[in-house]
């Protein structure tokens, strides 16, 4: 559902959280990304930063500078002002990223907690049998069959936050009950509709089922790509998931090492929204791959 | 410029309020725990109170000064001594060139805080010089300090020896292990139904040894919390644990209910996630979060928006040279 009135929550005595609806599309996507995109155009009085993600933006704002109540009108007047989602069309660009499937890092991580933490079905299992496909290779092959679209970045820098633009291809998932404690380097995995990539060796609380060599982020800038961010990612860049074997995996791991790996994108194209919105509305939704 | 002798369990470079504007790449403020302290240090020393200083963890460093210049040590007792004599904490002191401050183990609290005059003066990284550990960024050379480094300062001209803390500015730590931290409700509350905050509000919460800068976990009667129905009842893309959200930006401070285990979102904490947040430690509560030790136990105190924002307009009052005194 899109709420008809944005939810004003408070965080403590600094933070709003803005909810725009409880679902996940594109349109409120837009929404979180626009409201914060409009908030750093206007240098919004009292604002210190956002953080907008799938259906929301999170602000934090000074209350020295701006009451909870005037920051709330504020912000209802500039989300009036946001131009219509089918509107919308923005360049994009797609990442291919080599990805070993049931791989044995994310398996062993995965052994280790039902080990040391909480028994439950290995993540792969877990999620084919939760989306009724026939099994893990059928996983491999609807997850890796769409295009996913970044909506934000956050949890820790440069992981994106991803959700799946073809709809035969929409899983879902339970996050880890309790979370993961550590999660290999370069690990994909998902919870809820969301799918995103581990920069490093972190906790968690996605279902991990794949892995990729390539880094997403990189303080040292050691690849051209990240000239003008240490983060890889932009809301609104697309990602592709290549399957590939341990061997490939090995062989773009020692590229990477020695600084020779050249980064698979293909560069801005336009993305619109209307013309997205057709292809959907053109697709069997009950089908899988 | 000082020089590490010897670096403590975990001593680090933070500054307050930290690395403010990057929450939407995912970038932590990092920044002291108990910015309470931290901001008395400095202004103790003549500094400001946000100015780059040291934070140490359990057991503190030994440090040797290689210029004149004016010392202060707050929050938890860490034993310090200059040159083998016991000085107070809550002071400022005029050190030589040559002298040495030695911290020891803390006897009460959880840690302490070194202001030198002039303040840290290591290279910003995305405008500030806060250490985020474990991104290995910011500080010096991205970590804790290391025995044998050389910490860069600002001029020492300016600063302010033989100044107090007055005792009623001092956060007050308590005897009997029992926190009481103040919260406010949201963004997430209504997830829980009302029997679920009253057993939130009116459990005995103990500080796990997991915990790091990143995440505080609580142990107490977390499978015991009943949810609303919206937590039950929702879109399958949220995921079907009733803890689980559609991602969303995560508050610094928030409650975050991971499966059934809560976990503070502190200093280097996550900016976003796919769990509920259904309270947050507002600024005047988040100090006490630096001083408590892990065994010990908290339990929350619901305030409103407007109290938690008056009680930090007063604690930015204290932490200002209205709280000193000549020795």
């Amino acid at each position: 559902m899109i709420y008809e009135e944005p939810r004003f929550l408070p965080g403590g005595d600094r933070y709003m959280l803005i909810e725009f609806g409880d679902e996940m599309n594109l349109e409120l996507n837009f929404r979180g990304q626009d409201l914060a995109n409009v908030v750093a155009e206007q240098k919004t009085k009292g604002v210190l930063e956002t953080a907008p993600c799938f259906a929301s933006t999170l602000i934090h704002y000074d209350p020295e500078l701006i009451s909870f109540a005037d920051l709330k009108k504020e912000m209802a007047s500039l989300i009036e002002g946001l131009r219509p989602a089918d509107d919308i069309e923005l360049p994009s660009r797609l990442f291919y990223f080599p990805t070993v499937y049931l791989d044995p890092w994310t398996k062993e991580c995965v052994e280790d907690y039902i080990a040391k933490i909480a028994k439950k079905t290995p993540d792969p299992e877990y999620v084919a049998e939760l989306n009724g496909l026939s099994g893990v290779d059928q996983l491999v092959r609807v997850h890796s069959g769409t295009e996913y679209w970044v909506a934000s970045l956050g949890f820790w820098p440069g992981l994106p936050f991803t959700m799946p633009l073809d709809p035969r291809c929409r899983l879902v998932a339970p996050k880890y009950n309790p979370p993961r404690t550590w999660t290999p380097k370069g690990s994909v995995g998902m919870g809820g509709m969301s799918t995103a990539i581990y920069p490093e060796h972190l906790p968690g609380g996605y279902q991990v089922f794949g892995r990729t060599p390539v880094p997403i982020w990189d303080t040292e800038k050691r690849f051209p790509v990240f000239e003008n961010s240490i983060c890889l990612f932009r809301p609104g860049d697309r990602i592709r998931f290549v399957p590939c074997s341990i061997e490939e995996f090995e062989h773009v791991e020692a590229q990477v090492a020695d600084g020779s790996y050249q980064y698979n994108l293909v560069e801005y194209q336009k993305f619109s929204v209307a013309q997205y919105k057709e292809w959907v509305a053109g697709i069997d939704e009950t089908q899988r791959f | 410029m000082f020089e590490v002798m010897n670096a403590g369990l975990e001593t680090a470079i933070q500054d307050y309020p930290g690395r403010v504007g990057y929450w939407n790449q995912g970038f932590p403020p990092s920044g002291p725990m108990d910015h309470w302290s931290f901001r008395l240090a400095n202004v103790l020393v003549g500094n400001e109170p946000g100015d780059a200083a040291l934070e140490c963890q359990f057991t503190g460093p030994e440090l040797r000064f290689h210029e004149d210049t004016v010392v202060a040590v707050t929050g938890g007792d860490m034993q310090p001594h200059i040159d083998g004599e016991p000085i107070e904490l809550w002071r400022s002191y005029a050190v030589k060139a040559g002298q040495t401050l030695k911290l020891s183990y803390a006897k009460t609290g959880a840690r302490g805080y070194i202001a030198v005059a002039g303040a840290i003066r290591t290279e910003p990284w995305l405008g500030s010089r806060a250490t985020f550990h474990k991104a290995g960024v910011g500080g010096f050379e991205g970590r804790a300090i290391q025995a044998g480094q050389q910490i860069p300062t600002g001029d020492a001209s300016g600063g302010t020896p033989d100044m107090v803390v007055i005792p009623e500015a001092r956060p007050e730590l308590p005897s009997d292990k029992r926190w009481e931290i103040e919260v406010v409700a949201g963004p997430n509350d209504d997830w829980l139904d009302e029997a679920g905050v009253r057993t939130f509000l009116e459990a005995d919460w103990k500080l796990s040894a997991k915990s790091d800068r990143t995440g505080y976990r609580l142990e107490g009667p977390g499978d015991r919390l009943t949810f609303a129905d919206k937590a039950i009842n929702k879109r399958p893309e949220h995921g079907s644990e009733p803890s689980n959200i559609i991602d969303q930006g995560y508050p610094n401070g928030a409650i975050n209910l991971a499966g059934l285990t809560p976990i503070i979102l502190v200093k280097d904490g996550p900016s976003m996630g796919g769990f509920i947040n259904p309270f947050t430690v507002p600024t005047s509560g988040f100090w006490k979060l630096g001083q408590v030790r892990p065994g010990e136990v908290i339990r929350f105190r619901a305030i409103s928006v407007d109290e938690a924002q008056r009680l930090a307009r007063e604690m930015t009052r204290i932490c200002s040279r209205e709280s000193l005194r000549p020795a």
